[in-house]
């Protein structure tokens, strides 16, 4: 009996740290939230249900769509430019000695290392007009550039953030696809050689099909992370950028439940955001299969 | 010990062999530990950490000071420190000064006040922070309403009444004012000599702007202009304002209300773009911190919009101009009219949490009211106090050899009355993101159409913006049911 009650209560033990921490700061938040979405709040003590107001101002709010906009570009080119790049870099180190392979892979991934907080900053003294490393660059190279305010100007602050995006990312995805590129199966690649392929028949037919699986996590992975992107623009523009040009969908939430103080429309444009999310996933996951 | 030797080897436990394990046990006396070694490791971990805080806890407990003081400037956390043991002598207490970077400080008090977490029992806040502090029911502002204390003991009569504007919400006071900010015209004393300019003849912008236009020059050939007249810092929304302000303009009124769709805010914005864009321009944002400090010394820009914290910004930023800058009032909208504006502020706020509220005051009064603490702390930061008392200290008259010798204590005093009130509201931040997109809006029109039609294009995003922040505002439960209304 009493092996058997201790038996009986020993999973629940080791369990029990686990349970706790996560209905403390999963469950209890995810519960909260819903709650808050419904609610204008000031504090614990000040609560006034107002119903669908929180997601109705937001879906009417100006804001709302130029963050929605604004991160949608982000996210668009962080998958069409960002992935090519980093699988045509593994694809170049895949190819080389392992030696110089880690080297470069170190050199490339490096960046990620840094955070975006830390990368913000020294952007922002990169992109400094007439005095900043990159305008000075720019000069020398095309003679153009010197007095650019990218950080200033509206229609240059998403280039910029771009610009910074691919230092920070590129080599953290390469890693991804170097590491599916080296499981590729070496017979399939030599009974390709052999049969004549060509290399691009050979990436399209032998490569591609293998590490499919690894570039729809990186796909899904990039949007999810773009979808979330926060701490890079407001490190790099020490805010949003003038015309809220570096407005992203979680900035949107930052500024309007912590700055404001409105934590119900705050949770409203997190739940929002999270649907945005799954919709984009979904998508992406179907088109994937059915290709 | 045998514990831990026992918890890095396999046991048949690990391996699956219950009955080795009861062997196994009978065998070895030592093995009383029966989850193995991750289980023995966690609960080891466990221990260390649960023992390490309550050990800081405790040692945290027996330090506790009778008041905590949280700051965010570093140049007051120098000056309190200096004068804070007589306050401990007179009163027998222990006193904490907590410096911590504005905007953790914002946000660590809002979740703290929030939660009803610990808050210190004094605050020095940044200009338009207690708005947010302000946004719900006034019972529900987490700081100690000053009002009646400052009207009793006579000291809203002795400090320019304008600076409580930047601490009060709906017609209450949460703050003690630190500052007046009275805003300058920093510029370039050698250059400007050399230009053959005479700072005393220019009395308006209009004068300004003629002298400004003179100056602007491509001294290389490379097709970039290396002189401009004037620094438009931070996008230009930052100098907006001051001139707005020194306009008698307002981003709200004193009730709270939207008040910059008006004629006069879409005049200064269509001045500020033709000085900031286009050929004939005068303006250019040298930045902050280090670019500025080259802009500065490279003579780039020969103007810098300064109030009394600058001038001590500067002397640390860029020493090797010592004797080179010079300072002036603004220039005038009108002949005789108001040759200063404001910019920021700093006020000293106690919490409805403090147990010591009248210890806490007696501290803000030591550390705000103190008239020998002023001409030393004047010294140390140029910050002129509110207290119009302070101003016939004769430290104000001293000659700065930074600024070639100009007392510019009598200066900043002198234009000190001058200075106007700054309405807050909790959508302060708001009106002044959507002002900047008016500028920025206006700047692109310019651009493209150049002055037809200018000041009509800014008065119909003026009306659009202003609109949709009523209607931000509108959506405040909490403000209608205190006011019967929104604000």
């Amino acid at each position: 009996m009493k092996g058997s009650r201790k038996r009986a209560i020993t999973p629940w033990v080791f369990l029990g740290p686990y349970l706790i921490l996560t209905a403390v700061f999963f469950v209890y938040p995810f519960i909260n939230s819903i709650w808050l979405a419904f609610h204008q709040t000031n504090g614990p003590r000040s609560a006034v249900f107002v119903g669908l107001s929180n997601f109705r101002f937001v879906l009417s709010d100006p804001d709302f769509y130029t963050a929605v906009k604004n991160t949608s570009i982000y996210a668009v080119v962080s998958v069409m430019i960002q992935l090519p790049l980093s699988l045509g870099l593994a694809m170049l180190l895949n190819s080389g000695k392992s030696r110089v392979r880690n080297l470069f892979r170190l050199i490339l991934f490096s960046p990620h290392l840094v955070g975006q907080i830390f990368v913000g900053i020294l952007f922002s003294v990169i992109f400094t007009p007439r005095y900043g490393l990159f305008n000075r660059g720019l000069q020398e190279l095309v003679g153009w550039g010197l007095e650019e305010r990218w950080l200033a100007n509206p229609s240059l602050v998403m280039p910029a953030l771009i610009i910074v995006s691919m230092w920070l990312y590129v080599g953290f995805n390469m890693i991804y696809f170097l590491a599916a590129l080296q499981s590729v199966d070496k017979n399939l690649l030599d009974a390709a050689h052999v049969d004549g392929a060509s290399p691009m028949q050979t990436f399209r037919h032998v490569i591609i099909p293998q590490i499919k699986a690894v570039a729809i996590f990186v796909v899904v992975m990039s949007t999810i992370g773009s979808y979330q992107l926060f701490e890079l623009p407001y490190a790099l523009l020490g805010g949003f950028g003038p015309n809220n040009s570096g407005l992203t969908i979680v900035g949107y939430l930052y500024s309007t439940a912590f700055e404001t103080g409105d934590l119900g429309t705050g949770a409203a444009i997190g739940w929002l955001l999270a649907f945005v999310i799954f919709i984009i996933s979904t998508i992406q996951i179907k088109l994937a299969k059915v290709e | 010990m045998k514990l831990f030797i026992f918890a890095w080897h396999p046991t048949p436990r690990m391996q699956g062999n219950t009955s080795a394990v009861k062997a196994d046990n009978q065998k070895n006396n030592t093995m009383n530990y029966p989850y193995g070694k991750a289980a023995f490791f966690i609960l080891l971990m466990a221990l260390v950490t649960g023992t390490a805080h309550f050990a800081v806890s405790f040692r945290r407990q027996v330090e506790k000071p009778d008041l905590v003081m949280a700051i965010f400037a570093p140049n007051h956390e120098e000056a309190y420190r200096a004068v804070l043991g007589e306050f401990e002598e007179q009163h027998g207490v222990k006193v904490q000064l907590q410096l911590v970077s504005q905007r953790a400080l914002q946000s660590r008090l809002q979740s703290a006040l929030l939660t009803g977490a610990d808050v210190p029992d004094l605050v020095e806040l940044l200009e338009g922070t207690i708005g947010f502090f302000a946004r719900g029911p006034l019972e529900d502002v987490g700081f100690v309403d000053l009002t009646d204390r400052l009207h009793a003991e006579g000291i809203y009569d002795r400090m320019v009444p304008s600076r409580f504007s930047l601490w009060s919400s709906r017609g209450r006071i949460f703050a003690l004012p630190n500052d007046v900010h009275p805003v300058t015209l920093a510029y370039r004393r050698d250059l400007i000599e050399e230009l053959g300019i005479d700072v005393d003849q220019i009395e308006t912008w209009d004068d300004f702007v003629a002298m400004g236009r003179s100056v602007v020059q491509d001294l290389t050939g490379d097709g970039n202009f290396d002189r401009y007249a004037l620094d438009t810092p931070l996008g230009g929304i930052a100098v907006i304002r001051i001139l707005l302000l020194q306009r008698g303009g307002q981003l709200f009124d004193e009730q709270g209300g939207v008040a910059f769709d008006t004629e006069l805010t879409a005049d200064t914005i269509a001045w500020y773009v033709r000085q900031t864009t286009g050929p004939d321009r005068i303006g250019y944002d040298a930045g902050w911190g280090q670019s500025l400090a080259k802009a500065m010394n490279d003579g780039l820009v020969l103007f810098y919009f300064c109030p009394d914290w600058r001038t001590k910004q500067f002397e640390m930023d860029v020493p090797n101009l010592k004797g080179k800058l010079g300072l002036m009032p603004l220039p005038a909208w009108e002949p005789g009219g108001r040759r200063t504006s404001t910019w920021g502020g700093t006020g000293l706020a106690i919490t409805k949490a403090s147990e010591r509220q009248e210890l806490a005051w007696e501290l803000a009064k030591f550390l705000y009211l103190n008239e020998e603490e002023l001409s030393a702390r004047f010294r140390a930061t140029n910050i002129i106090s509110p207290l119009k008392d302070s101003w016939s200290a004769p430290v104000l008259d001293e000659e700065r050899a930074f600024y070639g010798g100009q007392a510019i204590g009598r200066l900043l005093a002198d234009l000190a009355p001058q200075t106007p009130p700054t309405y807050i509201s909790p959508y302060s931040n708001l009106a002044q993101n959507k002002l900047a997109e008016v500028y920025l809006g206006a700047v692109a029109y310019y651009n493209r159409h150049g002055e037809a039609g200018l000041k009509e294009h800014i008065r119909k995003e003026l009306t659009a913006q202003a609109d949709y922040v009523r209607r931000v505002i509108d959506r405040n439960v909490f403000l209608q049911t205190d006011e019967g209304g929104a604000q």
